[in-house]
């Protein structure tokens, strides 16, 4: 499986935005980095910038379980699976 | 010669060759064509721009291609209504409708956005065009294509109107009906850009397409005598067309083309499809996406790219926002035909209902000027009017039966024709 860095926008709502939703995303998929470049939170929603970094399949893994945690997640446009 | 400087983030402002790109490196955030204002200062005048062809292409120093247009050579330049029976039934004393119904060849504003994204196409040395489209950019990214002898993929919703699929049909196009909605249908659109060397028109040309719905500002400014419009409505969908007329706005005023009489921009949704009117309704710099439900498919968009800075514009504009329910978008729909004569889309009704909404709650005053731009034609749409009238049954050719219809027709054009009730 191939390398790959992905650029994706992640959605915090209905609470999610005041839960450790990346953290617990790191400890079950440590092979996948991620790195936030830009973040902006109000009251009851919020929005990261994030890139991922790892084997294409665990970094679908990470954000599958980031989605079944409540966190909707959409490529960037011009910056989903690129290969690295 | 060309006054494009580069491309540049609109977050931190990092500065990019001109390239088919989209977002920024560092921070995703979008990339916008920047010029060289204080190079065109002198050059780009009045009289320049009025010695220009009769098309979009007479603001050619403020788009970012490098050379000749290579599409669209009859986009633009669209009708400007001062709508005074419409002022009259409203209660506003300067009113303008700025009608995009009328563009060529597919009748939406959409014609002037991709008049600018297939002529950087062709600069880019791409061969196939697509793009993501609630229905007016799939007609008109399907007929510039065939005009300008590119292959073209349209992708859209699989519940659009029959009228806009069988209207990009005609021309050719290789055309991708996935269900779902347009969100579904932009995200999908984002992998296959990454993934084929297309050039998806509002994904990885998106820089470059936006800078073409400048010229609706353009015109606006220009055909009502080199003067701003003090209120324009104008709807919101992706996000594309409010910034780009603000940016427009902004653009004459830098070059001295126009006074600057603080211009506010308002922006129109559907009830049912409402993110940036509730997150300036609740004081939010972010919008909560949505999962669309209204008539107005064209402006069916529950999760706009550029939602973030069309409620930014609005703010530093002085504008505001409102939605309108399905009911009150067709009224405004059959509203504008029967004071003006222009027959609109949804969307055309959704920014004239809520345009009727914000003069009755006193945030356009009724004494300063106001355009409304219509962006759609209705004559795509026809089926959503259905049942909106009473269509007698037919008559013996005979002048006594004519005599007895004559009076009930008066009667039931009354009942299908109200006065708003928000403007009475």
């Amino acid at each position: 499986m191939a390398k790959i860095t992905n650029k994706s926008w992640l959605t915090f709502e209905g609470g999610r935005q005041s839960e450790p939703c990346l953290w617990k995303m790191a400890t079950r998929f440590p092979g996948v980095m991620f790195d936030i470049r830009q973040a902006s939170v109000q009251k009851d929603i919020g929005i990261m910038a994030v890139l991922f970094e790892g084997e294409e399949d665990e970094v679908k893994a990470a954000q599958d379980y980031l989605r079944e945690q409540g966190v909707r997640v959409d490529p960037v446009e011009g910056g989903s699976n690129v290969a690295g | 010669m060309s006054y494009v400087k580069s491309l540049r983030c609109k977050e931190c402002h990092t500065d990019y060759e001109l390239g088919p790109l989209t977002v920024c490196d560092n921070d995703f955030g979008p990339l916008e064509v920047a010029y060289d204002y204080e190079a065109m200062k002198g050059k780009v005048t009045r009289a320049s721009i009025e010695a220009g062809p009769r098309s979009l292409w007479r603001y050619k120093d403020l788009l970012p291609i490098e050379g000749e247009p290579k599409a669209g050579f009859n986009s633009g330049y669209t009708p400007l209504i001062k709508a005074d029976r419409l002022a009259a039934e409203l209660g506003v004393k300067e009113l303008y409708i700025k009608d995009d119904s009328a563009n060529y060849p597919s009748y939406s504003y959409k014609d002037r956005v991709v008049s600018v994204a297939l002529t950087k196409a062709i600069e880019f040395g791409f061969d196939t065009v697509g793009c993501a489209s609630t229905g007016n950019l799939a007609h008109s990214v399907a007929a510039h294509a065939a005009a300008a002898g590119l292959r073209a993929f349209v992708m859209i919703p699989d519940d659009l109107e029959e009228g806009k699929v069988i209207g990009s049909l005609v021309f050719g196009p290789r055309m991708v009906k996935i269900k779902g909605n347009y969100d579904d249908v932009n995200r999908l659109c984002s992998q296959i850009a990454d993934k084929y060397n297309w050039a998806i028109v509002n994904v990885n040309l998106r820089p470059y397409y936006t800078e073409g719905a400048k010229t609706h500002g353009f015109e606006i400014a220009e055909q009502m005598g080199w003067r701003l419009p003090q209120h324009t409505v104008c709807p919101v969908a992706g996000g594309t067309i409010l910034p780009k007329i603000y940016k427009a706005y902004k653009e004459f005023i830098t070059l001295g083309l126009v006074e600057d009489n603080k211009p506010k921009i308002h922006g129109a949704q559907a009830d049912g499809c409402n993110p940036v009117v509730k997150a300036l309704r609740e004081g939010l710099e972010l919008f909560h996406p949505q999962k669309p439900n209204t008539i107005a498919k064209s402006i069916a968009i529950g999760n706009p790219a550029d939602g973030y800075y069309v409620i930014k514009d609005i703010k530093e504009s002085g504008g505001w926002g409102d939605s309108a329910s399905d009911q009150e978008i067709l009224d405004a729909v059959k509203l504008l035909a029967r004071t003006e004569g222009i027959f609109t889309e949804p969307a055309g009704g959704t920014t004239l209902a809520c345009a009727i909404k914000l003069i009755q709650d006193g945030k356009i005053p009724r004494d300063e000027s106001i355009c409304v731009c219509i962006t759609g034609n209705g004559l795509k749409t026809v089926e959503v009017m259905q049942g909106q009238f009473d269509v007698s049954p037919a008559i013996n050719a005979k002048m006594s039966e004519f005599n007895e219809l004559v009076s009930q027709l008066e009667e039931t054009h009354t009942k299908a024709n109200p006065t708003p009730a928000s403007t009475a």
